[in-house]
């Protein structure tokens, strides 16, 4: 990749990734509206939202880290869509291998976190508390399979990985890690805080939790950023065991397909509670990832 | 001579402190701070050389002591010297007031003296009488403050005193064995040592410096004395004192005993190195979730300490080319970020009287120094990118999936995440939240308390961009080990090695900020609003108690806590129990009965005559 | 012909204190500071010549072993010098310590028993040795009752009988050895055991070793000790702790090692010296109210210690006991001086009375530090050298046995840390009591402490000074052929 190209890949691929996460916000909305029989929004609608948001007459701010952590926030994501390789993309991964990205992941987590909690607002605390929780919760099992696949390949490169799964279908990591796939795919709701582990941003236990204090354009700009949250799990997801993908169109076609599945698993439950959700991912996600660890521990890489 | 000569200054000026204080108060703080940075100057002109000298000599154990600066010694004399000085600095301040300064500061300086005299011991005997002399020492500061920290200081040199019985035993056997004390001679002559002497050596020695360092199970002493000295000491103890511990395993591993040694210490798949290791990732993984449930502050960096313990032994432990730069990077990335720490909340407890996590919240406002001295400590522990405890953990975690240790890089790399939840838990509960209001009014530490704060913040952010300038120091070490070196360049690793670029994530991170820094300036500006001005489900903020702090991770603290109670404490104190009652037994032997006594004193000659009869002869 | 001085000196001086307190009291109380630096004068002036040769002198003309004789070598003159420096510094601490009771029959007893012990460590003779013991005894006796109070007198009624039991056996070990030898001189002996019946001689060494070791604290023969040290006056506790015990320690090692040849019995004086050193250190433990019983118990734990050393066997073994010994001698009566003025000053023997005594008595406080320090055996002071020494010693064996048998005394120390370290922190960190009426102690009292205490910083730093001379007393000991061709003059 010429230097040149890398800029352009630098400046678009975030562009890219945001356009594709706010229409799976909206997909989102519609597909869950539509498994519980009504109409729902259409497809659009996020991006309705984002603009009402961003040109709202009246913003408050309760301080700098306020401020602050929201800017660290979106500008952490928009790194870490950097790193990942996304269809045959992957600009900066040469500067931050798998270690890195789950370290760059933190950012935005912190910097969400840093801004709630100087909302000054129990809620937001409450909130920011439970997602540390949750991550806790997730992060066994998701470690486990993350040094799964770099353990067998013996690289911590995620784009060695991608590449190591471009010879057929068959070396995709969802058939040569397939309790990895199954633990991971377990966690992703976890992950992405969706139905029914929308319990950081619970709109009635605890007013929406980290954002119970932004309006207007700190609304908007957590919105985008979590939706860049939800195309890093994804992308990540595929990248670990979908093979990637060559171009970004198969790329954005695997992540679809990832996305729809989550969702119409997720949307049949009600919501758990946050110890629930702790006991759900140590329990069968973490011990799918263990077996799996050991299985290629055992089997050799 | 330069050798001797920072010694020199740093024991007499220890000294000589007292003295000034006695004399006039007023330059006290100043020849301290002196007394102090000297030997970092001196030190810093002396990078990568190799000087050895005697200094003295024991002529009834025909042994010579002599002083051996190495870059291994170099590197931790520095953080010594540098800790050891910004922590009397923010002393100055922070003590006033307070009584027996005189004995602080000359102890303090005792202690950092002591220190430079391990680090720079060329032979065991002076390891072991600095290493003593830094055990009292940091006794009598832990009992400053009397009370509370009257136990802890006892639990500490015990314990400590156990490590160096253990050690003396190894140094004894040494000097039996081979007739030196020397490190580069007993190096030589342990090549030739059998698999089974070589590990008692180390295992009296990991004794000694696992106690130290605070490795499992060895750890008892150190969440009551971190938390009960005072805040610019437990800054030096959490951040080099304890890693001294480190230094002598390091030295003794690697310096003394050589890979070679190492690799020969071994049953079947079982070797030391490989329980050092396991025994580090157990160290990372209880103690950092124990600090997790701590509410007092300095007792939640404590228990972190152990825990980035950990971190390091692990990396020491695999012994790989990355593990040990990681080992030692992290060592002094984490003096730094829990110096910071301390003296952060120290600086909060000076203002507010408190560190209780319970009771403090939205200082942030009212200290924004402070707030950002802790918060970018906080980070490097946790190690975000761009500090430098990221590149030394990645380091770490590198060497342990790529030499196929997935669960000891599993439990390194779940500490990171329990890091983030006390880390976030310390920031908020202290400076994010509201702001009570009893703590209105209170005002940022005086400019000596935060000059060592953005000095140590600068360097985290510094390491972190720039891993190149301390990993330098780190691969000149192991160059003078023979071992092979870290190549690296100043922002991150070579291809060869793994990919990171510190200085292209910072300017990504840069550009993506100010972006979204730009999106976030172009729309309407937001006003500010006080911290009452806030979604309460319609009822009044409440003053003063609007806060989500006391119990703050209750859902995960519930279903953990039970796992987390350290039980090795208790068995300890169990022990100690058992056997006081056992002396109360034993010292019953003495009835006071004058009948007994006559009894016995027949009864002894009696037996030796017995035995006389029997057939013993003389 | 100086060396029988270093007895007579203080003996004379003894007689002359009552006679002198006929003219003025006061002046009186001057004499034994003057005598005993007298002493330590000559004692050192006597180094040079000792250490190239031993000096034998013949009282009454007749030449060894016809006669009674004075045998001064390297151990014995190290431990007068030792002796005179304490007795000296006791003597000044003395002068204005010693308040109330006949304060001129203080300073006699003080004397006499000072004559005593440097006459026990340079006789030649076994009799002699004997005689000069039981004036140490008797003296002992007789101050330890100074006080004239219930513990006093009980402690010292105690003392009198387990010491009269001891020097019972003493004697009938003498007698034993006379019968089999027909001489009394060590030297004489010594170079004859070689030919007499094991059986008796076995039984005579038993009854010797358990006379001396009364007064050598060991165990089980060291019932006396904690009452009569603690209940006696402090300057008082400082000689019986400083001195005393240690001529009794003395007098095994030679007769163990010089009169006797006696390898087969030096096993069993390391495991009684062991076990002497634990249960001291663990009854030291428990002993959270009396202080100076506290002490008393650390010295039979310090004691042990000694013995375990002279239980090794060897040179190294012999310099560490040595060394250990006269570590133990300035820290023990150090501390005792010093907690004497405290005691005296805070009006309670009460651990917890000085709780905080450290602002109001900083120069005692620090110095006794330092000696706690160097009994714990901590770097740079004095008794680490010395522990050292016996870690080094013990392990030299290279027998599996002496390894346990040094972690048990590493152990040992952990416990002495202990309760020497709650000390410390009492005196210095703890408040709570109203001290405000409490001053500082008398110059009288804490030039001697802190000429003791630069000793031991000095000895910890500087060990040279002293290594010499104690390799030299070591191999004194341990050499018997030499000491008997010194003393007899044969080739």
């Amino acid at each position: 990749m010429s230097t040149f190209m890398r800029v352009v890949w630098i400046v678009t691929l975030p562009v890219i990734a945001l356009l594709i996460s706010v229409l799976f916000l909206g997909l989102f909305r519609k597909i869950t509206a539509r498994i519980q029989r009504r109409y729902g929004p259409p497809v659009y609608q996020p991006v309705i939202d984002l603009t009402k948001l961003l040109t709202q007459h009246s913003n408050i701010s309760h301080g700098v880290m306020f401020d602050m952590g929201l800017i660290i926030a979106l500008a952490g994501s928009v790194v870490t869509v950097l790193l990942i390789p996304a269809g045959g993309i992957h600009p900066l991964s040469s500067s931050g291998d798998l270690l890195v990205i789950i370290y760059v992941m933190l950012i935005p987590v912190l910097g969400m976190a840093l801004a709630a909690g100087d909302s000054g607002n129990p809620n937001a605390s409450l909130g920011v508390s439970r997602k540390l929780i949750l991550g806790l919760g997730y992060e066994v099992p998701f470690l486990l399979v993350l040094l799964t696949v770099m353990t067998h390949g013996e690289t911590t490169s995620l784009v060695n990985v991608v590449q190591m799964q471009a010879d057929s279908i068959l070396s995709w990591g969802v058939f040569r890690f397939p309790l990895s796939a199954i633990a991971t795919f377990l966690i992703l709701p976890v992950m992405l805080g969706i139905h029914p582990f929308d319990i950081v941003g619970a709109p009635q236990e605890i007013s929406s939790g980290p954002q119970v204090e932004f309006g207007g354009k700190y609304l908007a700009l957590a919105t985008i950023e979590q939706a860049l949250q939800l195309f890093i799990v994804i992308a990540l997801f595929v990248d670990l065991f979908l093979g990637g993908a060559a171009n970004l169109g198969t790329f954005f076609l695997k992540m679809l397909g990832v996305f729809l599945i989550g969702i119409f698993i997720g949307a049949v439950y009600p919501r758990f509670r946050i110890d629930q959700a702790l006991r759900y991912c140590w329990k069968w996600p973490t011990l799918f990832a263990l077996a799996g660890l050991i299985l290629v521990m055992i089997i050799g890489g | 001579m330069i050798m001797v000569s920072i010694l020199l200054i740093a024991f007499v000026g220890a000294g000589g402190t007292c003295l000034v204080g006695r004399g006039n108060p007023r330059f006290r703080g100043l020849v301290a701070s002196l007394v102090a940075f000297l030997p970092l100057i001196i030190l810093a002109f002396l990078y990568g050389r190799v000087i050895s000298i005697d200094y003295a000599s024991v002529p009834f154990l025909d042994i010579g002591l002599s002083l051996r600066l190495t870059p291994l010694s170099w590197f931790f004399g520095i953080a010594i010297a540098a800790l050891g000085g910004l922590a009397i600095v923010f002393s100055i301040s922070y003590m006033q007031g307070k009584e027996r300064l005189n004995y602080y500061y000359s102890m303090m300086l005792l202690v950092n003296a002591s220190m430079l005299g391990i680090v720079l011991s060329g032979d065991f005997l002076s390891f072991y009488i600095f290493w003593e002399i830094m055990s009292w020492s940091t006794y009598l500061l832990i009992s400053y403050r009397g009370k509370q920290a009257l136990g802890a200081g006892l639990k500490y040199i015990i314990m400590s005193i156990i490590g160096s019985s253990a050690m003396l035993l190894a140094i004894g056997s040494l000097y039996i064995s081979y007739g030196t004390l020397e490190i580069p001679s007993l190096a030589t002559a342990l090549q030739g040592a059998s698999a089974w002497y070589a590990l008692f050596v180390l295992l009296m020695f990991t004794i000694a410096f696992g106690i130290k360092n605070a490795i499992l199970p060895l750890h008892t002493w150190l969440p009551d004395a971190h938390s009960e000295a005072v805040s610019p000491f437990s800054a030096i103890l959490s951040g080099i004192l304890v890693r001294m511990g480190l230094y002598g395993l390091f030295l003794l591993m690697f310096s003394v005993l050589g890979l070679n040694t190492l690799n020969r210490l071994s049953y079947g798949a079982i070797s030391f190195n490989l329980v050092l290791s396991w025994v580090g990732a157990l160290t990372i993984l209880f103690p950092i979730f124990i600090a997790v449930l701590q509410d007092d502050a300095k007792r939640l960096i404590a228990w972190s300490s152990i825990g980035h313990g950990g971190y390091m032994i692990l990396g020491i432990g695999v012994a790989t080319t990355l593990g040990i730069a990681g080992g030692l990077f992290h060592a002094l990335n984490y003096a730094i970020c829990v110096a910071l720490l301390f003296l952060a909340v120290g600086a909060v407890e000076y203002r507010t009287g408190t560190r209780d996590l319970n009771k403090l919240g939205g200082l942030m406002k009212r200290m924004p120094i402070t707030f950002t001295g802790a918060l970018i400590g906080s980070m490097g522990l946790i190690g975000i990118p761009l500090t430098n405890g990221f590149i030394s953990k990645w380091l770490i975690y590198k060497t342990l999936i790529l030499s196929r240790y997935p669960f000891l890089a599993f439990a390194a790399l779940i500490g990171t995440w329990g890091t983030v939840l006390y880390g976030y838990k310390l920031v908020h509960n202290v400076f994010l939240g509201q702001l009570p209001e009893q703590y209105k009014e209170i005002e940022e530490v005086p400019w000596t308390m935060r000059v060592p704060m953005i000095v140590l913040s600068g360097f985290v952010v510094l390491f972190g961009v720039l891993p190149g300038i301390p990993l330098k120091a780190i691969s000149v070490i192991q160059t003078h080990l023979g071992m092979t070196r870290l190549e690296t360049s100043l922002f991150g690793m070579p291809k060869a090695i793994g990919e990171l670029n510190t200085l292209n994530i910072f300017f990504a991170l840069l550009v993506a900020g100010l972006i979204a820094y730009a999106a976030f300036s172009a729309s309407r500006r937001s006003r500010r609003v006080s911290q009452y001005d806030n979604y309460a489900a319609g009822a009044r903020v409440p003053v003063g108690g609007y806060q989500h702090s006391v119990r703050f991770y209750d859902q995960a603290d519930r279903i953990i806590r039970p796992y987390l109670r350290d039980r090795i404490d208790d068995f300890y104190g169990w022990i100690a129990t058992q056997s006081t009652a056992f002396f109360e037994q034993l010292r019953k032997i003495y009835t006071g009965n004058i009948n007994t006594y006559a009894t016995w004193i027949v009864l002894f000659v009696a037996v030796l005559i017995f035995m006389g009869l029997l057939g013993w002869r003389i | 012909m100086v060396a029988p001085l270093l007895i007579a000196i203080p003996f004379l001086a003894a007689f002359a204190v009552p006679l002198f307190s006929l003219i003025s009291k006061r002046i009186s109380y001057y004499i034994p500071a003057l005598a005993l630096f007298a002493n330590l004068v000559i004692s050192l002036v006597l180094i040079p010549r000792v250490m190239s040769e031993t000096i034998v002198v013949s009282i009454g003309g007749f030449p060894p072993p016809f006669c009674i004789n004075l045998v001064v070598g390297p151990v014995g003159l190290l431990l007068a010098i030792i002796i005179s420096l304490i007795g000296l510094l006791v003597s000044i601490y003395g002068v204005n310590y010693i308040k109330e009771g006949p304060k001129d029959k203080y300073h006699m007893l003080l004397l006499a028993l000072l004559a005593g012990a440097t006459g026990m460590v340079l006789t030649g003779d076994i009799f002699n040795l004997f005689v000069f013991f039981e004036i140490l005894s008797l003296a002992s006796y007789a101050l330890t009752a100074y006080n004239r109070d219930r513990a006093g007198t009980e402690a010292a009624i105690k003392y009198l009988i387990q010491g009269s039991i001891g020097s019972a056996f003493i004697l009938i070990g003498i007698a034993f050895l006379y019968g089999m030898f027909g001489t009394l001189s060590m030297a004489d002996i010594a170079s004859k055991v070689g030919g007499a019946d094991p059986g008796f001689l076995f039984v005579s060494l038993a009854l010797l070793i358990t006379g001396f070791g009364i007064e050598a604290a060991i165990f089980p023969l060291n019932a006396w000790l904690p009452d009569a040290h603690s209940s006696a006056p402090s300057s008082v506790s400082a000689i019986l702790s400083g001195i005393a015990i240690e001529t009794g320690a003395y007098a095994v090692a030679r007769i163990l090692y010089t009169v006797f040849d006696s390898d087969g019995i030096m096993l069993l004086i390391a495991v009684v010296g062991l076990i002497t050193l634990l249960i001291g250190e663990m009854s030291a433990f428990r002993q959270r109210e009396d202080i100076k019983r506290l002490l008393a118990y650390s010295s039979i734990g310090q004691m042990g210690l000694i013995l375990f050393a002279f239980g090794i066997a060897t040179r190294a073994g012999v310099f560490a006991a040595l060394f250990q010994l006269l570590n133990h001698m300035l820290a023990k009566s150090l501390l005792f001086l010093a907690v004497g003025y405290m005691i005296y000053r805070v009006g309670s023997k009460k651990l917890s009375a000085f709780s905080g005594l450290g602002k109001r008595m900083p120069v005692s406080s620090f110095v006794a530090t330092i000696a706690v320090f160097s009994l714990v055996g901590l770097p740079p002071f004095a008794g680490f050298m010395s522990k050292f020494s016996v870690v080094r010693a013990a392990l030299a064996l290279k027998d599996p046995m002496f390894l346990w048998f040094v972690v048990l005394m590493l152990i040992a120390t952990v416990i002495e840390a202990g309760y020497f370290f709650r000390i410390i922190q009492n005196l210095f960190f703890k408040s709570g009591n109203s001290l405000e009426e409490v001053k500082e102690a008398p110059l009288s009292c804490l030039v001697p402490i802190s000429v003791l205490a630069a000793l031991i910083l000095i000895i910890g730093v500087y060990p040279q000074l002293v290594s010499g001379i104690l390799d030299a007393a070591a191999q004194g000991l341990v050499e018997r052929t030499a000491y008997i061709q010194y003393v007899l003059g044969v080739p």
